[in-house]
């Protein structure tokens, strides 16, 4: 049985997280979890980029810049997002967002 | 600048073309500078505006436009009078050589019949040189007169298909050719017509108002106040002046046609100028219908020429008709005359039919051009050819023939053209209606440009008038002037009496045309041009003095009031009846004496001269009759009489200037002797030899053995200018005998009151209202040509109203039917098929709305979903193409 790490672990451990991530914010009323959801999905990316970063040489610059590009906007992302949220509950006075149903079709 | 002083200099005969372009540039100038007033008049208040509105005139317009006119007209006529003298000194100082050579070879030929042997031979050889030298001075001429006095371009030329070759094909042109009677036309044309134009710009002068009350036209509120129309008189007059120029100046038919329509148009426009009146307008009408009969005459004859011969050109269509001076033997008796023979079917081969001469064939030759070509024409008689070959569609360089009956249908179509505009019976009914136009126009119509045109155009187209035609012409010459002048005896109106009396002088006219009397109808056309601008112009002097009075009834004794007018007229009246050294004794003379020797040849027609001698009787009657019922005896009405008053200078000087003009224009040395004239003379050298030919004899062509041909020369007995020239003094003492009896009477009844004109009338009460009824034309016109109109119109109107208008009703109704069936179709299944579309597509909206919840999370899921759904499509393809 061969126990070394390869590219398929790093790849496993990315859905792992992108489906972690994908479900928290599927399932969450708060916002703030939603944004969890969120930061575990770009993370999820950004694993996957580090490892073909690791593993297949054409990316091995191209992968780690994006990482760092999505570190970056993931920040950024998050800044944005706190702010929505705060005007939210300015607006609703609460952070559910199923209470932000005005869009109904 | 140079140039155009060198296209004159070489070119003299530009002089004419420049003075008929001159009044076409008033016109146009005048008619522009109208056009940008009313244009701008809207936009008034913006400074540039304002400043080139009051260039226009501004409100009040003044008299620039008459000055504009009345110049130009001047101008012209300078220019005419410039190519006149450098023609007249032309052509006399070549027709002086000629004349001198003509005489030393009649004096060589004496000499030669009278001497023997030797000398006899030196004799004929100088003679032999002398006549080459005439020839050669003839020929000179000729090439002078065509170099300098003629030019044409084309207008259109219809090729047929394929050919690029510029000359071929058939040609409308337009050109310009002077001889002696266009250039004295020219010169008559302008200077009366300048004159009018002076002597309008007093007459017109009521129009400089802005305001202008029309006294004879009735509205709801009172008399008719319009417009002043003072420019557009002098507008129309100077469109008037350039269309009769062109017509003189024409080369050819088709432009004299053009010209021809656009007097027609102006004569319209200006005898209706005060068109409110219901009489001026009916009057316009008239004239323009009237003349229309006559032009559908015209064209007719345009159109069988053109069909026969190919061209327009005067010289090109006499040179085609008329046999050549001298023919391929050095003489010949048919010269200048038609040759007339007999189609032969037995020669007829590729193309050519073969034409025997006889005197009174069916077929008429047409001569190949060009016509100086002496083999062109092999000469008639015994011991020549018999025969012609013609070709059936002759080029313009071959024989060809026309049937004789259309020649003459031609000539009678371009006659009735004539007959329309110089107002000859039966369509001169026109011509007196045409007084409703203003005295002015009048004149002009009356002297110089319309009726004139008509005359001059019988004596341009001469040559093309076969024997039946010319004698159609000069019976209808002899009725019309005979009866103009007994319906003139009654008239009251001092203008219809004039008018009458125009319409009798151009029956003269034409009655001299037509009886071989050329020189003499046209020379009375320019002496009559004079005294009849001066009559009419002194009846607009007595009218506007008179305040718009015209009836003689209510004159009288009006000498002392206007001596000016009164005198003048008074010349007028005497060169009219035709008292010796007043201009109308030369031409009434000539044309008495003419109609003579036409009458002694054909004693059959002996009314052709019977009409014209005791018609000028009646002329010198109701002459006097006019005159001395306007100015002597007592004051009809004291009304009248008080506020007349003698007429301004621009209207006095006019009428002096005509008068002297009047007496001695026709002049000659010396001045008693009727056939000096100097301007018969310069008449004479314009004729066509065809003249002669029918009338005459062409002297010098005698022939070298005369006297064996098939058909010799005319005979003296047969020679009616001959005749006319030996009784010259007969019919003109006839003549002076019957005018002095005619003034005598007129003394009598109107001045020393002795006889009662009313008692007259109460003798012959039929024949008073007969001739106060003008003959009666009008009512036969109206009872066989206007109501039998108006009852088909009726009829035709009812066929309108019924008939058409029931098919279009019904069609209507038809059409809003089947709209209402298409509109059901419409509004059911076309509407309802979109309609079901549109339901449909709201339904599944209504649906499909349901998806969108609003909540966040779903949203999630269905991203999820989705994205787990595109990721298993593109792995199956991956896979399928993997294994594929």
């Amino acid at each position: 049985m061969n126990l070394a790490v390869g590219l398929h672990h790093f790849l496993l451990l990315g859905a792992l997280l992108f489906v972690c991530g994908a479900v928290c914010m599927a399932t969450k009323r708060n916002a703030i979890g939603i944004l969890m959801g969120v930061e575990l999905v770009l993370n999820a990316a950004t694993i996957n980029f580090v490892a073909f970063a690791r593993y297949n040489p054409i990316f091995q610059v191209e992968g780690q810049i994006f990482a760092l590009f999505v570190i970056v906007l993931a920040a950024a992302e998050a800044a944005i997002a706190l702010a929505i949220v705060l005007n939210f509950y300015n607006n609703h006075l609460t952070v559910d967002v199923d209470t932000a149903e005005e869009l109904k079709g | 600048m140079m140039e155009l002083l060198e296209l004159f200099g070489e070119h003299p005969g530009w002089y004419f073309v420049a003075a008929t372009l001159v009044p076409l540039l008033s016109f146009v100038l005048i008619l522009l500078a109208s056009a940008m007033w009313c244009a701008l008049r809207p936009f008034r208040g913006t400074p540039v505006c304002d400043a080139l509105f009051n260039l226009f005139g501004g409100e009040e317009r003044g008299r620039t436009p008459a000055y504009v006119a009345t110049g130009a007209i001047a101008l012209a006529f300078v220019l005419s009078l410039i190519g006149f003298i450098r023609f007249t000194a032309q052509q006399s100082q070549f027709e002086t050589q000629i004349e001198q050579s003509q005489r030393t070879l009649h004096d060589l030929r004496t000499r030669a019949a009278a001497a023997q042997g030797k000398d006899k031979d030196e004799l004929q050889e100088q003679i032999e040189a002398e006549e080459k030298k005439l020839e050669n001075k003839e020929k000179m001429w000729e090439s002078a007169r065509s170099y300098a006095w003629q030019g044409h371009f084309d207008w259109l030329r219809i090729r047929p298909a394929g050919l690029s070759d510029p000359d071929r094909g058939t040609a409308l042109q337009l050109g310009f050719k002077i001889d002696s009677l266009s250039a004295l036309m020219f010169v008559m044309v302008t200077f009366v017509a300048s004159l009018i134009h002076l002597f309008s710009i007093g007459y017109m002068s009521e129009e400089l108002q802005p305001e202008v009350e029309d006294h004879q036209v009735h509205t709801r509120y009172g008399h008719l106040v319009r417009r002043g129309r003072f420019g557009r008189f002098f507008m129309f007059l100077s469109l008037f002046c350039f269309s009769m120029l062109n017509l003189v100046l024409a080369d050819n038919l088709f432009q004299v046609f053009l010209s021809w329509e656009l007097v027609g148009i102006c004569s319209y426009l200006l005898i209706g100028f005060y068109f409110e009146r219901q009489s001026a307008s009916n009057a316009a009408n008239k004239a323009f219908i009237v003349n229309r009969i006559g032009d559908a005459g015209f064209i007719l004859g345009l159109l069988i020429l053109w069909t026969n011969l190919g061209t327009f050109h005067f010289d090109e269509i006499f040179h085609r008709l008329r046999a050549p001076l001298t023919d391929s033997h050095g003489g010949l008796q048919l010269a200048g005359r038609f040759v007339r023979g007999d189609l032969d079917p037995a020669g007829a081969a590729d193309g050519r039919q073969s034409l025997k001469y006889s005197p009174n064939g069916a077929q008429v030759v047409l001569f190949p051009l060009p016509q100086d070509r002496a083999e062109h024409y092999h000469g008639v008689g015994p011991d020549r050819d018999d025969r012609v070959d013609v070709f059936d569609s002759p080029k313009k360089d071959q024989h060809g023939a026309m049937p004789y009956w259309l020649l003459v249908a031609a000539g009678l179509g371009i006659f009735l053209g004539c007959v329309g505009k110089s107002a000859q019976f039966p369509l001169h009914v026109w011509l007196p209606d045409a007084m409703e136009g203003p005295t002015p126009v009048s004149a002009l119509i009356h002297a110089a440009t319309m009726v004139a045109a008509g005359v001059y155009l019988v004596g341009r187209c001469y040559p093309l008038f076969a024997y039946e035609a010319l004698l159609v012409i000069a019976y209808t010459g002899g009725i019309t002037l005979f009866v103009a002048a007994t319906i003139a005896i009654v008239m009251t109106d001092i203008k219809k009496v004039l008018a009458y009396s125009t319409v009798s002088q151009l029956g003269y006219m034409m009655l001299a045309l037509g009886v071989g009397g050329w020189v003499a109808g046209l020379f009375h056309l320019l002496t009559h041009a004079f005294f009849k601008a001066l009559l009419f112009l002194c009846s607009g002097s007595v009218i506007y003095g008179c305040h718009h009075e015209q009836d003689m009834l209510k004159m009288g004794g009006l000498y002392p009031k206007m001596k000016i007018t009164a005198l003048t007229m008074l010349i007028g009246v005497l060169a009219i009846a035709g008292i010796p050294l007043f201009t109308g004794w030369y031409s009434k003379d000539a044309i008495l004496a003419q109609a003579l020797g036409f009458v002694y040849v054909h004693p059959q027609h002996l009314f052709l001269f019977l009409l014209p001698l005791g018609t000028a009787g009646i002329t010198a009657f109701y002459m006097s009759r006019l005159w001395l019922m306007t100015f002597t005896g007592k004051p009809r009405d004291e009304h009248v009489y008080e506020q007349a008053h003698e007429a301004p200078w621009t209207m006095t000087v006019p009428l002096i200037v005509l008068a002297v003009c009047s007496v001695c224009i026709a002049w000659g040395w010396p001045v008693y002797d009727a056939e000096a004239s100097w301007l018969e003379h310069n008449v004479h050298h314009a004729q066509h030899h065809a003249v002669l030919a029918d009338f005459g004899n062409i002297d010098y062509t005698v022939s070298k053995d005369h006297g064996e041909y098939w058909v010799v020369a005319k005979k003296a007995e047969e020679n009616e200018r001959l005749y006319a020239y030996y009784n010259h003094h007969l019919a003109g003492n006839l003549a002076l005998g019957l005018v002095l009896i005619g003034i005598v009477f007129a003394g009598l009844i109107y001045w020393k009151r002795i006889l009662d004109p009313a008692e007259a009338v109460e003798q012959f009460p039929g024949l008073h209202a007969f001739l106060m009824d003008k003959w009666r034309f009008d009512w036969l016109y109206s009872v066989v040509v206007v109501r039998p109109a108006l009852v088909v119109g009726s009829w035709l109107a009812w066929f309108d109203l019924r008939v058409i208008d029931g098919i279009i009703h019904g069609v209507a109704y038809l059409s809003v039917l089947l709209s209402k069936w298409d509109g059901l179709f419409d509004n059911s299944i076309i509407d309802g098929l979109v309609n079901l579309v549109g339901n449909a597509t709201y339904a599944a909206g209504a649906r499909l709305r349901n998806v969108q919840t609003g909540f966040l999370r779903s949203y999630v899921v269905f991203l999820v979903v989705a994205a787990v759904g595109i990721f298993m499509v593109l792995a199956y393809f991956v896979r399928m193409a993997a294994a594929g």
